[in-house]
């Protein structure tokens, strides 16, 4: 059995295949279709580039052409489409464009004035989708893939590196995992749950043979300002950070889901156990105390020692 | 004498079975694995298949020695074992 | 039941995920990497004052993948027998068939792998010179979405053609097809259990050409319920394999079989499983009891002469029996690719071990030790 592990940059983050398999030429093989597939998608969906999907879109923003896509961003819309309505209106493509007041870098606080003027920009409920053409009805509005497009795309790898008959490894995009398989022993894969409180520690580590993996935190951007934490993840009713969990894990059977479900746990807030729970979905939620609480299945979250 | 099927004990073999069924049920709840947490079933020795060379020379044995054969799969040939 | 858990399902966001196009592949996938195991073999057997015989019977197996869609799979076994069977009832001690005989069994089996199936389609040949096999089966297994369940079909034939050496002019065969369906359902992560009947049917020589008297009826069907339960106990690290079979056939013989084995890991390298099988068979309606005519002797039962039965046997595996194996096996998995084994059982068949009836009068006990030693590698 051949071993290989393959580093690579890609979505704005450190990102690793990890595989093993009878013939170390076909590891390689496979990695590279992989990762050509992860570039393929990130191009595809960026929206810095301005030939992306999601800038025509875009771009079309307030003109009352609508955009015909194609199947693939179809398929992902009505993904989005899905997710908006099973979240109740709170994991929303549109919210994207909160960026222009809230700045993580600058680390200021926007203005209730400010929040409020971009407010009526946002919501998947005002744009028109029917499944083959989308349309912005205002000028301004954006949307962006950035919610599920690392845990896509590390679904695809995976997908494409069991196309190609391999079957013990996993695709890691910036701590967004999906597993192809268990090692070749049959032994799961462990993976750390960072400490989101101690950048590069590990809090607890999850053992998985299959399925994905994806966390959502409060401390992947973010500021603090008058003894406050702010974090990038955005109330889409409100303007305003959520504050509750510290961090959310979730395993599920694909990394899409996992991303899905972490996401949306933080921002139910309060109500995030029940939200899991309904959702059928293992998962662990860190409170800012660093409190852990396990919600399903508590078997793949052992706890380091 | 006919050698049809007429299996007078048919009914009982349900019995049997569904009685083991229930024995194996009652014992576990009905709670179906997530992929993540097949670990444990994906061990050589959890599932079904075993050791092919063990179970065919087993096999052999046991149809020369014993009326009774198969069950777990079809193929294979007979032998003058009789 | 206690079903206290809710069953498992995805939440609707995690099959809403699942739907798109690529995200999860849902393929049965062909071994990825081969294998070669070979294994020597030895078999002997005695009744009290009298050793059988002994076989002894190297094989080897060979798996080998061909794409991530394609596998082939086959294996080989030579057995050299030697000694004398009587194979008859126990009391006739003169063994009509001289043993020195040689089987050649091969067959080999490919396998199509595609999204949540296989299908296999397997042929297989064996050969004594007085009695050959050819086998021909297909089987198919279908997987559901969340691959906790497996329907396994398959459909299989046989053809025999049989001799004997002690009648040149024997040239008897027999037909049989055979039918299976079964399902394996993993019930939680640590319980996968699987549940087949397969229903066969033949038609042909069925009697021994060695015995006298000994005609049979030329057909001949059975039926097979099998149950399987396996079982992993995390905090042992051990799995328990337990097993119960059913069979009956139209010549009236019913025959339960239960197995269990006990896979404990020692080491991360050597785990010791001790097994234990019991096994109990009725007689078949015309089994006949080592009761002889007293004018003519044996091996005539009384009235053969004056009252001939439509069918007759004297073959002690159409009697009424229990028998039970103790065996203990040693498996060393020495690196990820080399795996060597050790495996020692002993069979005892004896009447009164009959389980829910009494069992064939007048035969003697019988004793067997089977050793197998393996040696496997992965490539």
């Amino acid at each position: 059995m051949a071993s290989a592990g393959f580093d690579f940059q890609a979505m704005s983050s450190s990102c690793q295949i990890r595989l093993e398999g009878r013939d170390e030429t076909d590891l390689s093989a496979a990695a590279e279709r992989a990762i050509k597939e992860i570039r393929r998608i990130e191009r595809k969906y960026s929206r810095y580039r301005s030939d992306s999907i999601v800038s025509t879109i875009n771009q079309a923003a307030g003109s009352r052409t609508s955009v015909r896509v194609d199947k693939e961003t179809a398929g992902l819309l009505g993904f989005a489409s899905q997710l908006h309505q099973m979240s109740d209106g709170l994991f929303d493509v549109t919210s994207g464009i909160f960026r222009n007041i809230w700045n993580f870098k600058a680390g200021k606080v926007p203005s209730q004035e400010q929040i409020d003027a971009v407010l009526p920009l946002i919501g998947w409920s005002k744009v028109n989708w029917d499944g083959e053409r989308i349309s912005l009805p205002l000028s301004g509005m954006e949307i962006d893939f950035g919610g599920f497009g690392k845990e896509y795309a590390a679904d695809r790898a995976a997908t494409i590196i069991q196309e190609a008959g391999i079957q013990h490894g996993f695709v890691n995009l910036g701590g967004d995992l999906r597993v192809i398989g268990p090692r070749s022993t049959g032994q799961g894969w462990r993976f750390g749950i960072q400490h989101p409180r101690d950048d590069g520690q590990v809090l607890v580590s999850v053992e998985l043979a299959a399925g994905g993996l994806a966390t959502s935190g409060d401390y992947e951007r973010y500021f603090e300002a008058d003894g406050r934490r702010y974090c990038h993840i955005l109330d889409v009713r409100t303007g305003w950070p959520v504050n509750c969990w510290a961090s959310v894990s979730v395993v599920a059977p694909a990394c899409l889901a996992a991303g899905a479900l972490s996401t949306i746990a933080m921002l139910k807030q309060k109500v995030a156990r029940d939200f899991l729970e309904d959702q059928a979905a293992s998962a662990l939620l860190i409170s800012p105390d660093l409190a852990l609480q396990y919600v399903g299945s508590e078997k793949p979250f052992p706890l380091m020692l | 004498m006919n050698a049809t099927y007429s299996f007078s004990t048919k009914a009982r073999m349900r019995v049997a079975a569904s009685a083991l069924a229930a024995l194996v049920l009652a014992g576990c709840a009905y709670n179906p694995p997530k992929p993540w947490e097949k670990g444990n079933l994906s061990k050589p020795e959890m599932t079904m298949a075993g050791d092919p060379l063990d179970q065919r020379f087993v096999e052999h044995i046991y149809s020369s020695k014993e009326n009774a054969s198969g069950g777990a799969g079809v193929g294979g040939g007979g032998c003058g074992c009789n | 039941m206690a079903a206290t858990k809710k069953p498992t399902k995805y939440g609707s966001i995690a099959a809403a995920a699942l739907a798109l196009p690529g995200v999860v592949l849902h393929a049965e996938n062909a071994p990825e990497s081969g294998e070669v195991a070979l294994k020597y073999l030895h078999y002997n057997d005695s009744q009290p004052g009298l050793d059988r015989i002994t076989v002894s019977s190297p094989s080897i197996y060979l798996l080998l993948p061909i794409s991530p869609r394609w596998s082939l799979e086959g294996t080989a076994v030579s057995d050299a027998v030697s000694g004398a069977t009587p194979r008859y009832h126990t009391a006739i001690s003169g063994a009509s068939r001289h043993m020195s005989d040689e089987r050649h069994a091969v067959d080999v089996k490919v396998t199509r792998y595609q999204e949540r199936a296989s299908f296999s389609l397997g042929v297989s040949r064996s050969d004594e010179h007085d009695y050959t096999s050819n086998a021909l089966s297909f089987a198919v297994t279908i997987a559901s979405d969340d691959n906790n369940r497996t329907w396994n079909l398959g459909v299989g034939t046989s053809s025999d053609s049989i001799g004997s050496t002690n009648d040149a002019n024997l040239h008897e065969s027999r037909k049989t097809t055979e039918v299976m369906v079964g399902v394996t359902q993993a019930v939680t992560a640590n319980d996968l259990v699987q549940g087949n009947v397969t229903v066969s049917n033949g038609s042909g020589y069925y009697s021994d050409p060695y015995k006298e008297p000994d005609v049979r009826p030329n057909k001949r069907g059975h039926v097979i319920g099998l149950l399987r339960w396996n079982h992993h106990f995390s905090e042992l690290g051990a799995s328990l394999r337990t097993s119960y079979r059913y069979y009956h056939d139209t010549f009236g013989i019913s025959a339960h079989t239960i197995s269990t084995e006990w896979v404990q890991p020692i080491t991360p390298r050597l785990s010791v499983t001790p097994s234990l099988r019991l096994y109990s068979q009725s007689a078949a309606t015309f089994y006949f009891d080592p009761i002889y005519d007293k004018n003519v002797g044996a091996p005539y039962p009384p009235n053969y002469f004056s009252n001939p039965p439509t069918y007759i046997s004297p073959d002690q595996r159409l009697s009424a029996f229990g028998a039970v194996t103790g065996g203990i096996k040693f498996v060393l998995q020495a690196d990820a690719n080399w795996r060597a084994d050790l495996k020692v059982e002993h069979y005892v068949q004896q009447s009164n071990w009959r389980i829910g009836g009494s069992g064939s009068v007048g035969l003697d006990n019988f004793y067997a030790n089977f050793i197998q030693l393996g040696l496997s590698r992965r490539f």
